[in-house]
């Protein structure tokens, strides 16, 4: 009922038709180190930190030395550690998350990760501290380019982040991790 | 004086905590200013985002439509409100349904519009805000004076006693790392027992039903993903039409708002968690009525962003208690006189209209535009005080003519000049309270053109 | 184009009128110094913006008829007031748009604007040894787009700005928050007493921060509020009318 009066009132009411303006075009960024250099920029004033290694090996290597306690979800096996239905107290226990992130955008340091990465939706939100690899070649320009790539994602579920969870809710002063993660960081390789 | 000119008197009888708050605000639109103007391409931004909502307001029965075909076909349920009262009664039916009685609640100004806290708790149902300032408010059982920064008017000082109340902080620790790392653990256990979420909704997707929500704090996703039941809000304005669409408006919202690129967290829900439930409320609550506004139409372009709030410099020195609305500020002054004409019907007046609102508004909603639309149209529907509009019959008629206006100036510079000061500055003198009133000239520029250029030939002269 | 030919009619808003006749003086002297035939209809009232404003747009319209009426015979009417003439281009859009109504609300101009846009000149030949701060009133500023705001993302520009920097031996003052509304806004000034003084001293304070020892701006009304606070805090500064800044001239 409420459904359906809501809708006839529109109807009465709505104007003349506008036409929807065409996909925005915006000017076209540098080559890929113009957009990684810019990604690295805005990182920094988000509150991200920054490594930069030298592909997947190196990579493999530099988790094992400075993250060895980190929770890798890019592994099937943590995957069968942490399976779909798995206690919510248990995920609360996270520490140090590992993700590998879908693809990054250059204006604002976000990084799209869906719910293929995780097992459980609360991951990425619920550890104390968050790290995500990304591979330096997907980077895009800006959100218009991040939308058309993440397209009319199919997944139930997915989200960008940019930089540790924050707050000035107290007297404008700055701080991290009002609920999410406290610290982040992102590996490019 | 009225309302918000009293409250505002109030206000800023504490000049210097009016002078932080205003000087608080001013730095929030200097850091939507830096960023913005890191966007070449801004002003395009702000039009096409406007044309965006033109379009989709213009087509919002089919829109709406579409997104409730898709987000059903992606497995939520979608409930349609006509009122608040409705909106209330469907979404503490959702609770009741599943037997709950802990619910966490991300920011949304919506149910705030609704009362839906206040509506819940009287059929014993407890509701936590999560959203740090939000919370802070809720303890203080106060509205909030900002749409985003809801606890802009509280000093640290004042958090850090309030914690110390409720949660049991230090006494006398002010620190904001401090007091947000007690605000963690204590809402994480909220987050944790939660069995219903409910959030807001910034965007609403119609061509894949996924529903958009933007935070820095990462509450939303807290709530939502931890608790089995989530529940999201949205106003019928909310609506963009494609995926294509959302890049425009998430690239304006977070700078317009906060002066950040973008916040922490941009998250889509599209489907249900395995073995939760997802549903969504689409509200009307007066938006149909006010799309038939032709002058007012353009003000449910809206994406709450604040950006007026922030450069009004009426705002920044009165505070958003000082509206009694539920949305304050510029944007709050247009909207709130259609929910109800008698209390609000001064808010169109606490302005200078200045225009400033106008060219902030990621969506270009004239608002500055509207506020003048709705003084005449409070004072034909006799919403100003009968004195006022007396007033301006008599002012219509002496100025409409030239021998009624010189005569009146000549009175009044007359009675500034030769009253006694006591008699010209007295309780009634408004302006002189703390003001000089001009100083008299000798004569009138229209007297001394008649004394000394009349009858002059050549370029002078009468036209 | 020839200036000779062209008619000017001289609006001069009432308040100015009243107590300001010398911004009137400098006006008319002004443009008569710059080759044109300037006259002032005598049966001139008002614009009809401070009924308007406080909504009664319908009482103001026989004072709006009566600006056509002494103004319509004019090629162009200059007034030294961007508020009023922001009202008339933009808010006698209530009257039936005959040709004559069109006419007139194309032709108004504020004074620095048509001397910048419609004469295409800027150089007065002006010395003026003083620190002079630029308030820029909101109506001539974001209504009449007399300069770029500060919130809006395009080029920097300011026609009064433009108009003085080409006067000798001037400094010229830009006090923080540039452009924010000095608080009269009308009859926002009694009806909202206490945030209309309190910015008007947050502007004035701004000014005399920066070393202003006098402010202008287009409007006297902007300037008549920040004098009166000025005068009751007993400071040292002066409100000029841009006119009569742009007058003191050796043309």
């Amino acid at each position: 009922m409420d459904r359906d009066k809501i809708l006839q009132t529109i109807r009465e009411n709505k104007a003349k038709t506008a036409p929807l303006p065409k996909p925005f075009g915006s000017p076209t960024e540098k080559q890929d180190s113009g957009l990684i250099n810019r990604f690295k920029e805005m990182l920094q004033q988000v509150g991200g930190g920054c490594f930069e290694v030298n592909g997947a090996e190196e990579l493999h290597a530099f988790v094992g030395e400075h993250f060895p306690g980190a929770t890798d979800f890019r592994k099937e096996e943590t995957w069968k550690e942490f399976p779909p239905d798995c206690p919510k107290e248990k995920l609360a226990q996270l520490k140090t998350v590992m993700l590998e992130g879908q693809f990054g955008v250059a204006e604002n340091a976000a990084i799209w990760l869906d719910e293929t990465r995780f097992p459980n939706r609360l991951i990425p939100f619920i550890a104390e501290e968050l790290i995500v690899c990304l591979y330096s070649k997907q980077i895009v320009q800006d959100m218009h380019e991040a939308y058309s790539k993440s397209g009319k994602n199919t997944t139930g579920f997915g989200v960008f982040i940019s930089g540790p969870s924050k707050t000035a809710d107290i007297e404008q002063n700055l701080v991290f991790g009002a609920h999410g993660a406290k610290k982040y960081s992102v590996i490019f390789y | 004086m009225t309302g918000h000119a009293q409250q505002a008197g109030q206000f800023l009888k504490n000049r210097e905590r009016a002078a932080w708050h205003d000087e608080t605000l001013w730095i929030v639109r200097q850091k939507r200013d830096k960023m913005a103007r890191a966007v070449p391409e801004w002003e395009d931004l702000r039009e096409q985002a406007s044309q965006i909502k033109q379009h989709t307001l213009s087509e919002l029965d089919n829109y709406l439509v579409q997104f409730e075909k898709q987000a059903q076909k992606n497995g939520a349920q979608v409930h349609w409100a006509g009122d608040a009262a409705r909106f209330n009664e469907v979404v503490s039916g959702i609770i009741k349904e599943n037997n709950a009685t802990k619910v966490v609640k991300s920011k949304s100004m919506l149910t705030e519009e609704c009362g839906l806290n206040p509506f819940l708790e009287k059929k014993g149902i407890g509701v936590t805000d999560t959203d740090l300032g939000e919370r802070i408010i809720q303890f203080r059982e106060e509205p909030p004076s900002h749409i985003v920064m809801p606890a802009i008017h509280l000093k640290k000082e004042e958090i850090g006693e309030l914690f110390h109340e409720k949660l049991h902080t230090e006494k006398g620790n002010f620190d904001p790392t401090y007091l947000t790392a007690a605000a963690r653990v204590h809402l994480r256990q909220k987050f944790l027992e939660a069995e219903v979420a409910i959030t807001g909704v910034n965007f609403a997707v119609a061509e894949t039903g996924t529903v958009v929500v933007c935070t820095n704090e990462g509450n939303a996703d807290m709530g939502v993903h931890a608790a089995p039941v989530q529940i999201h809000c949205v106003g019928i304005e909310k609506m963009i039409p494609r995926m294509t669409e959302l890049g425009v408006f998430i690239r304006l919202l977070a700078r317009s708002a906060t002066g950040q690129p973008i916040t922490t967290y941009t998250s889509h829900y599209q489907r249900p968690k395995p073995g939760g439930q997802m549903h969504i409320v689409i509200v009307d609550n007066g938006r149909s009525e006010h799309l038939g506004r032709e002058d007012y139409r353009n003000a449910l372009k809206c994406i709450r962003c604040g950006a007026c709030m922030n450069t009004c410099p009426v705002y920044r020195r009165s505070g958003g208690h000082s509206y009694g609305s539920v949305i304050p500020g510029p944007i709050g002054s247009i909207l709130a006189p259609h929910s109800h004409i008698k209390n609000y019907n001064d808010l169109p007046f606490a302005s200078s209209l200045c225009g400033s609102c106008s060219d902030v508004c990621p969506v270009k909603i004239d608002i500055h535009d509207q506020l003048y639309r709705w003084r005449q149209d409070l004072s034909e529907k006799k919403r100003i005080s009968p004195t006022k509009r007396h007033t301006m019959k008599i002012a219509g008629k002496i100025l409409a003519g030239s021998k009624m206006y010189d005569f009146s100036g000549k009175m009044a510079r007359w009675g500034i000049k030769n009253l006694p000061r006591k008699l010209v500055y007295n309780r009634l003198n408004v302006w002189g309270k703390e003001r000089e009133l001009p100083e008299v000239p000798k004569e009138s520029f229209k007297q001394w053109y008649k004394r000394t250029q009349q009858g002059k030939g050549g370029k002078n002269g009468q036209g | 184009m020839n200036l000779k030919n062209l008619q000017i009619g001289l609006f001069i808003p009432c308040y100015i009128d009243q107590f300001y006749p010398q911004v009137g003086i400098a006006t008319l002297e002004l443009l008569q110094k710059l080759g044109l035939d300037v006259h002032y209809p005598l049966k001139q009232t008002c614009c009809g913006q401070p009924m308007a404003n406080s909504g009664a747009e319908k009482e103001a319209i026989s004072t709006y008829k009566n600006f056509i009426q002494n103004f319509s015979p004019f090629d162009y009417v200059v007034s030294p007031s961007s508020s009023c003439v922001y009202h008339v281009r933009e808010h006698y859009n209530i009257l039936e748009q005959t040709d004559e109504v069109k006419k007139v609300r194309q032709n108004t101009f504020e004074l620095c604007e048509f001397i910048v846009d419609i004469l295409k000149t800027d150089d007065l030949k002006i010395e003026y040894p003083h620190k002079v701060g630029i308030h820029q009133s909101c109506h001539g500023l974001r209504g009449l787009k007399l300069g770029s705001p500060s919130e809006l993302v395009t080029e920097r520009s300011s026609k009064i700005h433009q108009l003085l920097s080409k006067a000798k031996e001037i400094e010229i003052i830009i006090p923080d928050r540039e452009d924010e509304c000095c608080g009269f806004g009308g009859t926002f000034s009694v009806f909202h007493p206490d945030v209309s003084v309190s910015m008007g001293k947050d502007r004035l304070s701004a000014h005399l921060r920066n070393g202003a020892e006098i402010i202008t701006a287009t409007d006297m009304s902007c300037l008549m509020h920040l004098e009166g606070i000025a005068r009751r805090q007993k400071h040292n500064l002066k409100a000029v009318h841009i006119a009569e800044i742009l007058n003191s001239n050796r043309l």
